[in-house]
């Protein structure tokens, strides 16, 4: 442990302030995963209420005002505070350990990096207790309606974004010169693990679409404080100019909410299929070509506005030649299954439902796509059944897979399987029922961000099934919490519970702060499959 | 050791098919929400068919995809092998690959030839003289209510009527002091944003006698869920009749239009019967006595948080608002 390191001084080796001044991308990666997991139940809890308040027509549980504040939050806190910096954390804790490395290219930036993400989520958590209370605008915060938006929520959801913007910045260069420059000996690109690959995609796109973003809120918040009028129509300020610019970054966003989890899948289901990942350079390639084809569909979330054809055609073709790479990827991991040897341990369950329902978001993607569809379907509740499927359906159950499958590594304990599976079932029929009804309210026409509506019906049976679906997801979700919270106490893990492929296996669980005494020589994309296979050559095993 | 492998596998069975085939089934009943609303307008039926074609496609995926997951499942499932047994080590198929590369190429062209086929039937605005003639209105969203005038002059609001048959053009827009909101009547067509500073152009042919309903589809504010709109389809003889009759109406004073101006802008915010809501009650207000007053504050915003919700209004529409709350609210 550190406390040997002589230069470390007395107060910095305490179990608390250990944890302040650490710069051990482990520790890093641990704590960006719990705040994330904090903000996560918090995210949570705001959409159980706003489920509550639609369970039925005419509801006045939380109205209005205070329900704009919420789904405002929610999408805020989920996307910004939630999934991208959880796989940060993610990236934080393997990246090096995957490719041999001892510690981040810059630990000490690594470490401002968390701090400032921390800061960031706290300046918008709190703005619920702001003078006027949080920001009412959605998480796009389309002008002019944020310009004018009273009190200062909206100003600091501007800050927090500021905040988080230069962290995760700083943490995607950090990511891309680790990645180019410390792999050990014999790792080359082709050789480097799927995860790797996808946090190079995923911090790449960072660098290209933030500055957009900032530049974006920036002017935003001139035009709402400094008298300015980019997005003021009524001094000659342009609004759709905004969703141009957000959606620049916005819609890139998504794949980097989703790349890393699609580098977790890759991880998880070769070795629980104790086969080789199906096509390896088919799926790191489709991984780039879905970040470059990522940055070019923006507009898709813009064919309301009224575009001229030939745009609207362009981002059609543009939006579902994404589908292609995707679509290599999803048969690739099927044919990674086909003859293998599947374990359904708990981290391949929630691969399996990744797949699954990861592929029903995909496909209802495409009818959004087709712009004319988009006209009939778009700000409804199509949309948000859409992005679920893609965001909790995608990211979130691979995240879930994530952290069942390096859990062992992380903290040297096993997880119980039988509550694992458990909360896998509840979490996964709990969103089934929860978002699957949303398409079909939406082509009954129910908009997006309404805090009520009236009683027709079928809007009333499906709203009242998802608010019955969400129910069951976050028991679930509790019995995850539950899991880990007992792992405590569990059995020990050693250094590959999982008979795994790559080369944070090779180490112990948890690794040591310098990661490895030693590490092999690197002759594949399996550096531990290679290994096994020479000791049993040799007898040995 | 079977039982444990079985029960992800049943588990797995039931939520994939028996759960969607549960919801499909009472869904089925009268087409609720497994395709768009039923279409009222050659444009909405275009869209409707692209979503049919469309489905075609991504219902076979989606078969193909959940079916060999779940062949899969089963038929590779660990049964008594141990765990470092290895499976097939194929790193992968090249034609195989390609085949999946090219064939969702060949349905994407498939799709987006068959959407722009079908544009111009969405989208193509028919000619002035085309069968059943047009009728341009032009559609101003303002927070929380649709503004609409005919060619003729008439203004309505939040009820757009319109002839059985006859094709009627929208310019749809907001005033350059709005929000952006969204004009959608899910069984008249695709909806488009009521962008200030941008005039959008759509249009409908209803067949049908009825009223059909939609509301504000883009966030606009506080009262974003009150933004109802709706179009009530009349035969063609008793449309003509009206907007001839409201025109008069209108010029003379005598329309209802004070009454629909009032529920449509007015009472969102301050209740129907003027009791307060959002914003004070009207009812027993010495303010709403005054014209003078209540133009000023229709048409510059309240102090607190009242947009100007009339600031662009013709003088007919502002008269009959203050003639209808003078009336209305008078004095008891």
């Amino acid at each position: 442990m550190a406390s040997n390191d002589t230069a470390v001084p007395q107060w910095q080796r305490g179990r608390v302030a250990s944890w302040f001044v650490t710069v051990d991308h482990k520790r890093i990666g641990i704590l960006y995963i719990a705040t994330a997991a904090f903000f996560f139940a918090a995210g949570g809890i705001m959409a159980l209420l706003i489920r509550t308040q639609l369970a039925t027509p005419d509801t006045g549980f939380i109205e209005r005002d205070g329900y704009n504040q919420l789904f405002t939050m929610h999408g805020t806190t989920m996307i910004f505070l939630v999934v991208v910096p959880i796989l940060a954390g993610f990236a934080n804790y393997l990246v090096p350990l995957m490719i041999g490395a001892r510690d981040m290219a810059f630990p000490r930036l690594n470490a401002m990096t968390y701090w400032l993400f921390l800061f960031g989520g706290m300046v918008l958590l709190l703005s619920f207790f702001a003078q006027g209370g949080a920001a009412r605008g959605g998480w796009t915060s389309y002008p002019p309606n944020s310009v004018y938006s009273e009190g200062a929520g909206q100003d600091l959801w501007i800050l927090a974004l500021h905040i988080l913007t230069i962290s995760s910045l700083a943490g995607a260069i950090n990511f891309v010169v680790t990645i180019h420059n410390m792999r050990t000996r014999g790792m080359s690109w082709t050789r480097m693990p799927l995860f790797v690959w996808s946090v190079e995609v995923y911090a790449g796109l960072l660098i290209i679409v933030l500055p957009a973003l900032s530049a974006g809120l920036t002017l935003l918040l001139l035009d709402r404080q400094a008298g300015t009028n980019f997005f003021v129509p009524s001094d000659g300020g342009s609004a759709v100019l905004y969703q141009h610019v957000f959606w620049f970054f916005g819609h890139p966003e998504v794949y980097i909410m989703i790349l890393p989890v699609f580098g977790i899948i890759s991880e998880v289901l070769p070795v629980f299929a104790r086969k080789p990942i199906f096509g390896y350079k088919a799926i790191a390639f489709s991984t780039v070509a879905i970040g470059f084809f990522s940055v070019l569909v923006w507009a898709h979330h813009m064919f309301t506005v009224g575009m001229p054809d030939v745009l609207n055609g362009f981002f059609m073709v543009s939006s579902m030649l994404i589908a292609v790479p995707t679509g290599v990827k999803i048969f690739n991991w099927l044919a990674t299954l086909w003859h293998g040897n599947l374990h359904f341990d708990t981290p391949m369950l929630y691969s399996l439902g990744f797949l699954s329902v990861f592929t029903i978001g995909g496909l209802s993607g495409i009818f959004l796509a087709a712009f004319p569809i988009d006209w009939q379907v778009h700000d409804t509740y199509y949309v948000v059944a859409h992005l679920h499927y893609v965001l909790f359906g995608g990211s979130i159950l691979g995240i879930l897979a994530g952290l069942s499958y390096w859990w062992p590594k992380m903290f040297g304990r096993m997880l119980d399987e039988r509550l694992g599976k458990i909360s896998f079932w509840l979490t996964f029929i709990g969103f089934n029922v929860t978002f699957f009804p949303q398409h079909m309210l939406g082509l009954l026409g129910m908009p997006r961000r309404i805090y009520s509506y009236r009683d027709d019906g079928l809007w009333a049976g499906y709203n009242l099934a998802s608010t019955i679906g969400s129910y069951v997801m976050g028991v679930g979700l509790l019995l995850f919490l539950w899991n880990v919270l007992k792992a405590r106490k569990g059995p020990r893990a050693g250094n590959d519970p999982w008979l795994a492929d790559t080369l944070e296996w090779y180490t112990t669980s948890p690794p040591p702060p310098h990661n490895f005494d030693k590490v092999p020589y690197v002759t594949s994309a399996r550096p531990l499959y290679d290994l096994r296979r020479k000791l049993k050559d040799r007898g040995a095993l | 050791m079977p039982s444990a492998v079985r029960r992800p596998f049943a588990s797995t069975v039931f939520s994939l098919l028996v759960l969607p085939l549960v919801l499909a089934g009472t869904a089925l009943a009268d087409n609720a929400g497994l395709t768009p609303v039923e279409a009222r307008s050659p444009n909405a039926q275009g869209i409707n068919d692209a979503y049919g074609w469309v489905s075609i496609f991504t219902g076979a995926i989606f078969l193909l995809v959940q079916g060999s997951l779940l062949l899969f499942i089963v038929r590779y499932r660990r049964r008594r092998r141990a765990r470092d047994e290895d499976g097939a080590q194929v790193h992968g198929n090249t034609n195989l690959e390609l085949a999946w590369t090219i064939a969702p190429v060949l349905i994407l062209v498939a799709i987006g030839g068959f959407v722009f086929w079908k544009l111009p039937q969405i989208q193509d605005v028919p000619s002035a003289n085309a069968a059943g003639g047009r009728t341009d209105v032009t559609v101003e969203g303002y927070r929380y209510y649709w503004n609409f005038e005919y060619p003729n002059g008439v203004i309505a609001v939040d009820r757009l009527r319109a002839p059985v048959g006859g094709n009627v053009r929208l310019e749809i827009s907001a005033p350059d002091f709005e929000v952006i909101h969204s004009w959608w009547i899910p069984a008249l067509g695709g909806k488009f944003d009521a962008i200030p500073g941008v005039v959008n152009e759509s249009w409908f042919r209803a067949d049908a006698p009825g009223i059909y309903r939609g509301q504000c589809a883009e966030f606009c504010g506080i009262q974003h869920a009150a933004m109802l709109a709706e179009v009530e389809a009349l035969p063609r003889e008793e449309f003509d009749a009206w907007l001839e009759e409201e025109d008069r109406a209108q010029r003379a004073g005598t329309s209802d239009l004070g009454a629909e101006t009032y529920a449509g802008a007015c009472a969102k915010c301050h209740g129907l019967a003027g009791e307060g809501d959002i914003g004070p009650a009207l009812a027993n207000n010495n303010l709403v006595q005054d014209a003078q007053a209540v133009e000023t504050v229709v048409r510059n915003g309240g102090p607190k948080l009242m947009p100007p919700v009339g600031a662009d209004w013709e003088q007919r529409q502002m008269d009959a608002l203050t003639a209808y709350l003078k009336e209305g609210f008078g004095g008891e």
